[in-house]
């Protein structure tokens, strides 16, 4: 099946064959010398789903020693650890490998005790907050990517950079180094890290005269296909996402808004600072300005989009009446899951819908392409705000055996990729491609992640401004230059401190 | 005479205990009501104290709760100055005024009819009582769904029956959302007041009535000249239970709708949430928590006052 036959992506692949590796994983070309150069092995200039497919199952890790190197085996200590572990609606495989990991690390440390607690992603923020607000805070915490600025902010973390546990910066995105950087100084590590994709129904773009194995190469291209679907087939084109307090909007939206050359800020830079504001540039006012046309010029998308998230798109998706939208390769199992449950008619309608499921990268705009880069970090919290004392030697020890290539690996089974960029050439990177279908191409997608800016101010920005700004749009409350440049106001005024 | 009547009343007067002899003898009675007391002030009091306290600084996200900074009445006033406010202001009188004279006046209606004898009462007070007993965040999702814009039961009704070319854009339209989500919380609150009422009019003389009808009063005669007096204090206390509910309404706003689209539905209390908790804010959400306070212990007073007054007219 040829996923990435698009002319634009053809010529970024033939640009690269150019001047860095052939397709796939050759061993002696200029790409490869990079590669050999870096910690990680890994040529990330050459990020494609046949690179990391030929790259997979190349390196053997021996955790154990790596450990040692850092935190003697023999180290006694006591650890409490908070994280989003799997609940009652991971699969089984998330359970099992979360379950093997702990007895994996009291085999390594066998003198260092763990107070572990599995959180709820939604009540986590919340009661760590409450927790190092009273001085209770846990020794470490994993958090997802955008929450850890917050509390290096409030002077609540410690400072921690990869090579305090035995890892070089290479070995790391540097999307994701971002993350744990505030005021130029590193409070974490990543452990895990993954971008979307864009999905589509094959069957629903032959039904509308549309190449089945094509996806639209720009968002203008996607403009009109949406378009098109909704024309011809009578169905919703693109599941536009913008519903305000919610994360998934952002998720959908700020990819589309950097394409177009627009910003939050200047995060889309090499060197952000995060002291400008370009909310109401003119790449931000097209993205604007295409999401209007597909909503309301076009009604190509659910109207429903203003209440939705990406959960009110997978209904609809498998049911045939959706033909876009982006989302994580778990978006896949999900589909499966629809299917395995639907019943009668609805049934081979979702099976049709799953053998006619695609997926591809985001699509490109005029400045670039680009999607969020997702993931999560691991925190060591102060001592002043730890409930009890902060044993810095456990904590080390328990970040460096979970952030090595092999647990970083291992804990992203399903739904996320390895933090510590060693993880893409282990045996256990190779079995996930070969059971996790489309991984490959959201994998390929981590090079063109962008991360969110990493101030305290970012969660406002991008669950409350950003998509309250869209919304004014979209509701014809205001204009589109009038929307961008309102957000672009709050957003000064938030950056002011008021 | 009237020198000794004088007399004898000072007697009277200074024979009546002080407040300190009063409150000896009462020192049991103040001894069980110590726990409760303790406990509201610890649960209510000091909170209160520290949100009036923390509503005088400003404590960007950026910043250690520690670190805040004192900026005086800053805070109120950048609330009170603000469009935004006055859009929610707006917004929240409109959802308080409608929901509670709607939910009103079909209680009263639905009161009246089960107050009458007829086969199924029963089964039809219990029906109607659903609403009240399904839980809020419950029913806010069946009613999303019910609305949705695309795959709603409502909207496909809609155009089945001819009504409408497309579904109806009930929650994603800033001029139809806030009228939707009041009909929801109408639909909520209508059993609560239809419970009150049919309470009160049991109350009302079934010998009135007679008399009334004797003497050739009409339906709407008896309703308004013997009914709606006796009702007055029912009608007073579940108008002002259903207003500061509803000023006081949360989880239909939103989980239907999260305050949007465009904040056509954002109301006071959901404003607070999100500047707290989604954004942050503690100093500016607390200014506004205080305002919204005030609002509500005006209500309080008036319902306080409003009862007292009743029960001192019963009682007088």
């Amino acid at each position: 099946m040829p996923l990435f036959d698009d002319a634009r992506f053809l010529m970024d692949r033939r640009q690269l064959l150019g001047t860095a590796a052939a397709a796939g994983f050759a061993g002696s070309l200029p790409g490869m010398a990079r590669a050999a150069a870096s910690p990680s092995g890994l040529d990330t200039s050459n990020w494609t789903p046949e690179y990391i497919g030929g790259i997979a199952g190349t390196l053997d890790v021996d955790t154990t020693a790596e450990c040692a190197k850092v935190v003697p085996l023999s180290t006694k200590g006591h650890l409490t650890y908070w994280y989003v572990g799997p609940n009652q609606a991971s699969p089984d495989i998330d359970h099992k490998i979360d379950a093997e990991f702990w007895v994996a690390f009291a085999k390594t440390y066998p003198n260092i005790t763990v107070e572990r607690q599995n959180l709820d992603y939604n009540q986590m923020l919340n009661k760590v907050r409450t927790a190092a607000l009273g001085n209770a805070a846990p020794m470490v915490a994993k958090f997802p990517i955008l929450w850890g600025v917050e509390f290096a902010a409030k002077g609540q973390l410690s400072q921690l950079k990869p090579e305090d546990v035995g890892y070089p910066v290479d070995e790391f995105w540097p999307g994701a180094l971002k993350s744990v950087m505030w005021k130029g100084k590193s409070y974490g590590v990543p452990t895990n890290n993954e971008t979307m994709g864009l999905i589509w129904n094959a069957a629903l773009f032959q039904a509308a005269g549309l190449d089945p194995e094509k996806p639209p190469a720009t968002w203008d291209d996607l403009v009109v296909y949406s378009k098109q679907i909704k024309d011809k087939t009578g169905k919703n084109g693109y599941g536009m996402v913008a519903r305000t307090n919610a994360g998934n909007t952002p998720f959908r939206f700020m990819p589309q808004l950097w394409a177009y050359g627009g910003e939050a800020f200047d995060e889309a830079e090499a060197n952000p600072t995060y002291k400008t504001v370009n909310l109401n540039n003119s790449g931000s006012k097209a993205a604007l300005q295409a999401s209007y046309d597909m909503y309301v010029r076009d009604r190509s998308v659910p109207m429903s989009a203003l209440t939705n998230t990406q959960n009110e798109n997978q209904d609809p998706f498998i049911s045939g009446q959706l033909g876009m939208m982006i989302s994580h390769p778990l978006e896949y199992s999900v589909m499966l899951d629809r299917t395995a449950k639907a019943t009668g008619d609805d049934k081979k309608i979702a099976e049709g819908v799953v053998a006619n499921m695609r997926y591809g990268l985001v699509p490109k705009g005029p400045a670039r392409r680009a999607v969020v880069f997702g993931g999560s970090n691991v925190h060591i919290f102060d001592p002043k705000v730890v409930d009890g004392k902060l044993d810095m030697e456990a904590a080390r020890a328990f970040v460096a055996f979970s952030t090595g290539p092999e647990w970083s690996t291992k804990l992203a089974w399903t739904n996320s990729n390895p933090g510590n960029l060693r993880g893409f050439r282990t045996k256990w990177m190779k079995e996930r491609l070969a059971t996790i279908k489309f991984l490959n191409v959201t994998t390929s997608m981590l090079p063109s992640g962008i991360p969110f800016p990493v101030i305290p101010e970012t969660s406002e920005v991008m669950n409350i401004i950003v998509p309250d700004m869209l919304q004014n749009v979209l509701t014809k409350k205001m204009t589109v230059s009038a929307a961008a440049d309102d957000a672009a106001k709050k957003a000064k005024v938030l950056l002011s401190g008021l | 005479m009237s020198g000794t009547a004088a007399a004898s009343r000072k007697r009277l007067v200074s024979r009546e205990p002080g407040v300190l002899a009063r409150m000896v003898r009462h020192r049991a009675d103040y001894l069980y009501v110590a726990p409760a007391l303790g406990v509201m002030l610890l649960v209510i009091g000091y909170p209160i104290y520290d949100t009036i306290y923390l509503s005088f600084f400003n404590t960007p996200p950026s910043l250690a709760l520690e670190d805040k900074t004192f900026v005086g009445v800053d805070n109120y006033i950048r609330i009170l100055t603000s469009d935004a406010f006055l859009e929610v202001t707006v917004n929240t009188l409109i959802w308080t005024a409608f929901s509670t004279f709607f939910a009103f006046v079909l209680g009263l209606g639905a009161a009246l009819a089960l107050d009458k004898q007829f086969v199924g009462r029963g089964l039809l007070r219990g029906i109607l009582l659903i609403p009240y007993v399904i839980s809020a965040v419950a029913a806010a999702y069946i009613w999303r769904w019910l609305y949705h814009t695309d795959f709603g039961v409502i909207g496909a009704i809609a155009v089945a029956a001819g009504l409408t070319d497309r579904p109806i854009n009930f929650l994603d339209n800033t001029e139809t959302s806030l009228g939707s989500l009041i009909v929801v919380n109408v639909w909520k609150e209508f059993s609560f007041a239809m419970i009150m009422m049919l309470a009160g009019l049991q109350t009302v003389p079934e010998q009135l009535h007679r008399a009334a009808q004797v003497d050739g009063a009409g339906v709407f005669q008896r309703f308004w000249h013997i009914t709606m007096p006796h009702l007055k204090g029912v009608t007073l206390v579940t108008v002002l239970l259903l207003l500061v509910s509803n000023l006081n309404s949360f989880t239909i706003p939103w989980i239907m709708t999260a305050g949007g689209p465009a904040g056509s539905t954002d109301i006071w209390i959901t404003a607070i949430y999100q500047l707290a908790f989604e954004r942050i804010r503690f100093g500016i959400s607390s200014a506004y928590s205080v305002i919204v306070f005030i609002v509500m212990m005006s209500m309080g007073y008036f319902y306080v006052r409003a009862l007292t007054r009743r029960d001192g007219a019963r009682y007088g």
